[in-house]
């Protein structure tokens, strides 16, 4: 917790009994196990990016002008959610259905020239 | 306005009421407490606020980062593991093995788990769960100050009240990181936080008005005499069922009960802010310290699974003890038979939730002979209905009348 006043506070917190997923290799090196886990999270930057000029460009059209505080405070529509979740997973779609491939089949290039 | 500006800009925490649905409640034509909240205009300009009941993360970076991953969830769980499935059907087929062969996990595991699709949609599922709880730990950590602040301002203010004993032993059960949670249940002072928000992906979005906890709190059903005066929600969490079924029974005690400190504060803290009367104690399932023949009903909300084959025991034998004869003990959890579960693949699929989701108690669960331990304390159990969760599964338990009561 961040070196603060909430040091100060009383606590209500035990003491936890670790889980191990963060040792967990699955994909044979943890290297690679780190660069899922890169490439995920590189595709939420990304969407947060999108989804902020979504509403740069909402504001725009509405108001004509855009603050930082506008932005966050702005409230989207039942409609303008479920097109910026359909949007998001058209992209999750696009970017990830190679992962769900069936490789099995797949030899090295070196390997298939012997 | 919504209660972090509040907190944040250190208006006085006296002003938490006026601000919030609490005066909202008290004003004519809007009744309390159920959830309404005035709908704003399309493309308002307004303090973050709130999606439905749920209030809406700080940033808008992180509220979009949080999106992002509740959409690769339902990928994962959708596309990914239709294609481990698929690839599991063929190495069985490899192997002479029928698909749909009852196989023992072992058996299972040894087919299955080194397959790199397999180990991909693992890898996939369990980093995108990491980065769900770490982005939310580093905000309410990062911002400590300000969520203890929110919390203090209503821990001794009703409706309702809130109990905390911070000194009470915690069996290791109740201590484990479950779903790998930072802290689990009870090891950081914001796992109210982290849980609330982090179930968004189980609930694959439907959380933001605790649709299924409302839904279940309707269904559930009651003593045949039809009188409820007194409701505990077991493992009670973050107080979701309990403050629907104060809404279905507004004129029923609401007690919500759960080992961990924070989760019944955080608890504490929704039902304060929806005006709802409900008394939140941090006690254990098997030792709730309530009178005998106590309660008409007493619920649990997919907490058996999280709990130890012993504690199951105890909080069972707990349960018939301070239910009233005729009263009714519901606890909604897993299905116990599932035949999904019984291919390789959903082996393997509930295998590797267990041990990397550290689903610590869920096999046994499976295996704990549960609804026999029901009918051996004393009650009688209807395993067929109602059903209070589509897709989860029924135990519906009464406890006895005395012999010749009516």
């Amino acid at each position: 917790m961040a070196e603060s006043a909430a040091a100060k506070r009383p606590s209500f917190a035990a003491t936890a009994i670790p889980a191990d997923a963060g040792a967990a290799v699955f994909l044979g090196n943890p290297h690679l196990d780190n660069l899922m886990t890169v490439v995920i999270a590189m595709g939420a930057e990304i969407w947060s990016d999108r989804q902020r000029a979504r509403i740069v460009e909402r504001l725009l059209e509405t108001h004509g002008k855009v603050t930082r505080e506008m932005i966050e405070q702005y409230v989207p529509s039942d409609e303008e959610r479920k097109a910026w979740e359909a949007e998001r997973e058209a992209m999750v779609r696009r970017v990830y259905d190679v992962l769900a491939r069936d490789a099995s089949g797949a030899r090295p290039f070196a390997e298939e020239r012997r | 306005m919504d209660r972090r500006t509040l907190i944040g800009t250190g208006t006085a925490i006296a002003a938490l009421a006026a601000a919030t649905d609490i005066d909202a409640a008290a004003k004519p034509g809007i009744p309390a407490g159920n959830g309404t909240k005035p709908a704003l205009p399309a493309g308002t300009l307004a303090p973050r606020g709130r999606f439905d009941r749920l209030e809406r993360l700080p940033t808008l970076a992180l509220e979009s980062r949080q999106d992002f991953l509740l959409s690769f969830r339902a990928f994962a769980n959708r596309d990914l593991t239709r294609a481990a499935s698929a690839r599991a059907d063929a190495i069985l087929a490899e192997k002479g093995v029928p698909k749909d062969a009852d196989l023992p996990l072992p058996q299972a595991l040894a087919m299955l788990q080194d397959d790199p699709l397999l180990q991909t949609s693992t890898r996939a599922w369990i980093s995108c769960q990491q980065l769900s709880w770490n982005g939310l730990l580093e905000e309410f950590e990062g911002n400590a100050d300000r969520y203890l602040a929110e919390m203090e301002a209503v821990d001794r203010r009703g409706p309702g009240t809130l109990e905390l004993n911070p000194d009470l032993k915690l069996p290791d059960y109740t201590r484990h990181e479950i779903h790998i949670q930072p802290g689990g249940y009870v090891g950081s002072e914001f796992a109210g936080h982290l849980y609330h928000y982090g179930t968004n992906g189980f609930y694959s979005g439907r959380n933001s008005n605790d649709e299924l906890h409302i839904g279940a709190a309707q269904k559930l059903p009651i003593p045949n005499d039809g009188r409820v005066r007194r409701i505990l929600d077991l493992g009670t969490g973050v107080g979701q069922l309990a403050m629907a079924l104060k809404e279905r029974f507004p004129e029923a005690e609401v007690w919500g009960l759960d080992a961990g400190g924070p989760m019944v504060r955080y608890a504490h803290l929704r039902a304060v802010e929806r005006n709802l009367d409900i008394n939140f104690v941090q006690r254990l399932a098997e030792d709730t310290r309530f009178p005998d023949d106590h309660f008409d009903l007493v619920t649990s909300y997919i907490m058996m699974h999280e709990v130890s084959p012993e504690g199951t025991s105890a909080l069972i034998r707990e349960a018939y003890r301070i239910t009233r004869p005729g009263g009714v003990f519901y606890p909604i959890d897993f299905r116990l038979t599932n035949a999904v579960r019984r291919n390789a693949a959903g082996l393997y699929r509930l295998w590797w939730d267990h041990r990397w989701n550290n689903e610590v108690w869920s096999l046994k669960f499976r295996q704990n002979g549960t609804p026999q331990q029901i009918r051996d304390v004393g009650f009688e159990l209807n395993e067929t209905g109602p059903v209070a969760l589509a897709g989860f599964g029924v135990l519906n338990a009464t406890k006895p009348l005395p012999n010749g009561a009516a």
